[in-house]
């Protein structure tokens, strides 16, 4: 008796089953624009998703991590119709330079530091900002946390709307974590070197910024 | 030469009647200030407009109040009625300037007087020591054989300015309604203040958070009979041995919400640590505020349901971390680089400062994070040893400044970058030759 064949309406009606066409060629949410080509060119959608939980992992700072961001969130809060959206930096490792900052167009009557005591405090604050639905962008920077602790984070991020940025050590790499995209930093030789761990919607890969 | 005395306005053109009460028994300061106080209070219910005079007397605009009131007669009886209530007898009088009112009334005339052109005629009586002038000036009225102010108001105004001084002839142009004297409305000092005592004794945060609601409920019932909000809240928590614990709670902007107030407190109360279990409560609201047009919200927040403002979601990061774990940064025009960025705690949506007039290259490089002492850096003077571990990149840039307070640099400054890669701010002091890291570019 010859098996019988699933038809292919029945195949895809399976949840187990990811069509990769649907999820490149649609995305989701608007993206920010990276303002580095070759990045761009990377990412679904062409740029950083918004409403998502973004996570990039570097040992030492001063590799251009903020760098990477501050275009975005510039032309964010330029962009914004009614309100301009919050930028919340949650436990910077230092203090940030509001010239620096005025120099790349961020408003800083919308920019707010936030020194929590200890890591749960800082992850609470997070969650706090980006499911409050008034910020563009909650950065927040870590040393380790757990599993359960990012997830609420990615959901407070996709019901707020806004972008989430967790900075952590190098050390986190082979963790699963659910961020929708995860970037490792490193330092080439006169390059920095992005490697992309993890992109829904898209294809892992790396990318070198001069 | 003082100027020229003005006309004198007709009849129809006086918009306001002041009725001045003189409290004849209040002489000591201390306790007139209270007492005016109530009786200002008391007289809101006549008129929207009360002023205090110090130190017995107080000011009311009445031009509405007559068509209330049906006659001046009427309002005089009530007006009495509550001073005699309250235990202290006043002289009134009605004019249409404020002084002439206050004259008349410190002579103890229950006069109306409503045609500005009948003020001359009626102050004309009046002995001059009404005006309440000091002692020295009205020793040299009665020198110069003025007693009344008929007398005064013939004598030149030039003369009388150069003897009196400015102000009195000021005082007689006012008291004749020749100019406008605006005055300040008394408003009334109000807090809310309610204590509740509990049945039993409450021991958790979480149950001292629902016990709380009645007297938060009353609190905002009363912030909205008076259109007003809140910027502060104490509550004090009353302990059967232990001391009270009392609770600053502030908001980032004024408000008088329920569901906001119930957040901050609730999440003031997480932080707290309970020393000995509650007996009573009692809330104690800052100085009541108006409400902006922004903070009413007429459909209670149905547009952005489960959405906060920025207000909102500031509190209560405030309340839970403290005040000063939330701040904005702010750029200064300053060309030493750890002088030209600053913290911000009021939280206003001021318009950033341009950066304009640093007179340094605007295109200068500066890095995202500064650090709040610069480092030194191994190695002295332009040794290999620092070249081995830095690349220097960009620059030099010179910043020369501040020899004025003591606190002068003179500075190369750098984009550096290490062997593994961070790209970083550093300088070189022109005197030591010595080299500092002061920001890293992230």
């Amino acid at each position: 008796m010859p098996r019988e064949i699933p038809s292919l309406a029945d195949i895809l009606a399976d949840a187990r089953v990811w069509k990769l066409k649907d999820a490149s060629a649609a995305p989701p949410q608007p993206v920010w624009s990276t303002g580095k080509s070759a990045l761009d060119a990377r990412l679904p959608g062409g740029g950083w998703p918004t409403a998502s939980l973004v996570e990039v992992l570097l040992d030492d700072s001063g590799l251009g991590e903020v760098q990477l961001f501050l275009p975005a969130l510039a032309a964010c809060q330029h962009q914004a119709g009614g309100g301009v959206p919050w930028l919340i930096w949650v436990a910077p490792p230092h203090e940030p330079y509001a010239p620096a900052l005025a120099q790349q167009g961020i408003d800083l009557g919308r920019f707010l530091v936030v020194r929590p005591e200890s890591a749960t405090e800082a992850l609470w604050a997070a969650e706090q900002a980006l499911s409050s639905g008034v910020c563009g962008a909650v950065f927040l920077w870590l040393k380790g946390t757990d599993d359960r602790w990012l997830r609420r984070l990615k959901l407070a991020a996709e019901a707020g709307g806004a972008l989430g940025v967790l900075f952590r050590p190098e050390r986190h790499r082979f963790e699963s974590s659910p961020a929708s995209l995860r970037v490792l930093m490193t330092r080439g030789e006169d390059a920095v070197h992005l490697e992309l761990l993890k992109v829904r919607g898209g294809r892992p890969g790396s990318v070198d910024l001069r | 030469m003082p100027a020229p005395a003005p006309q004198t306005p007709g009849a129809a053109q006086v918009r306001q009647l002041w009725y001045a009460a003189v409290f004849p028994q209040l002489s000591s300061e201390q306790r007139s200030a209270q007492v005016l106080h109530r009786c200002a209070r008391y007289a809101q219910r006549f008129t929207s407009f009360v002023s205090i005079d110090p130190p017995n007397a107080l000011l009311l605009e009445i031009k509405g109040s007559l068509r209330l009131f049906g006659s001046f007669e009427h309002l005089c009886v009530c007006l009495d009625a509550g001073w005699n209530e309250l235990g202290i007898p006043a002289y009134g009088a009605a004019a249409p300037s404020t002084l002439a009112a206050l004259w008349l009334a410190r002579c103890g005339e229950r006069a109306l007087i409503e045609d500005p052109a009948a003020l001359t005629g009626r102050l004309a009586e009046l002995p001059i020591a009404c005006t309440a002038w000091n002692a020295d000036r009205l020793r040299l009225l009665r020198a110069m054989g003025v007693a009344r102010l008929g007398e005064l108001l013939r004598l030149p105004r030039a003369g009388l300015a150069r003897r009196l001084g400015e102000d009195a002839i000021l005082d007689l142009d006012v008291a004749l309604a020749r100019r406008p004297a605006p005055r300040r409305a008394f408003v009334p000092r109000e807090r809310f203040r309610d204590a509740f005592d509990f049945e039993t004794e409450i021991e958790s945060v979480a149950g001292l958070e629902r016990a709380i609601e009645p007297v938060l409920a009353r609190c905002v019932r009363f912030l909205r009979e008076r259109q007003a909000g809140v910027q502060a809240l104490a509550l004090r928590l009353r302990h059967r041995t232990a001391p009270t614990t009392g609770l600053h709670l502030g908001l980032a902007s004024v408000t008088g919400e329920y569901r906001r107030l119930r957040d901050v407190i609730a999440q003031r109360l997480l932080r707290l640590e309970l020393a000995a279990p509650v007996r009573a409560v009692e809330l104690i609201s800052g100085p009541l505020e108006r409400l902006s047009a922004a903070s009413l919200d007429a459909f209670g927040g149905l547009g952005n349901a489960g959405r906060d403002s920025a207000a909102q979601m500031i509190e209560r990061l405030r309340a839970r971390l403290g005040d000063d774990a939330v701040y904005g940064v702010s750029p200064i025009a300053e060309h030493r680089p750890e002088a030209a960025s600053r913290r911000v705690h009021e939280l206003r949506r001021a318009a950033a400062p341009a950066v304009a007039g640093k007179g340094g290259d605007e295109s200068a490089p500066r890095p995202v994070w500064l650090l709040g002492e610069p480092l030194l850096l191994s190695g002295r003077e332009d040794s290999c040893s620092l070249r081995r571990g830095l690349t220097l990149e960009q620059g030099p840039e010179r910043i020369e400044s501040g020899w004025w307070d003591g606190k002068g640099i003179a500075r190369d400054y750098y984009v550096a970058r290490r062997a593994h890669g961070a790209r970083i701010w550093v300088f070189q002091e022109r005197q030591s030759k010595r080299w500092y890291l002061h920001g890293v570019f992230a």
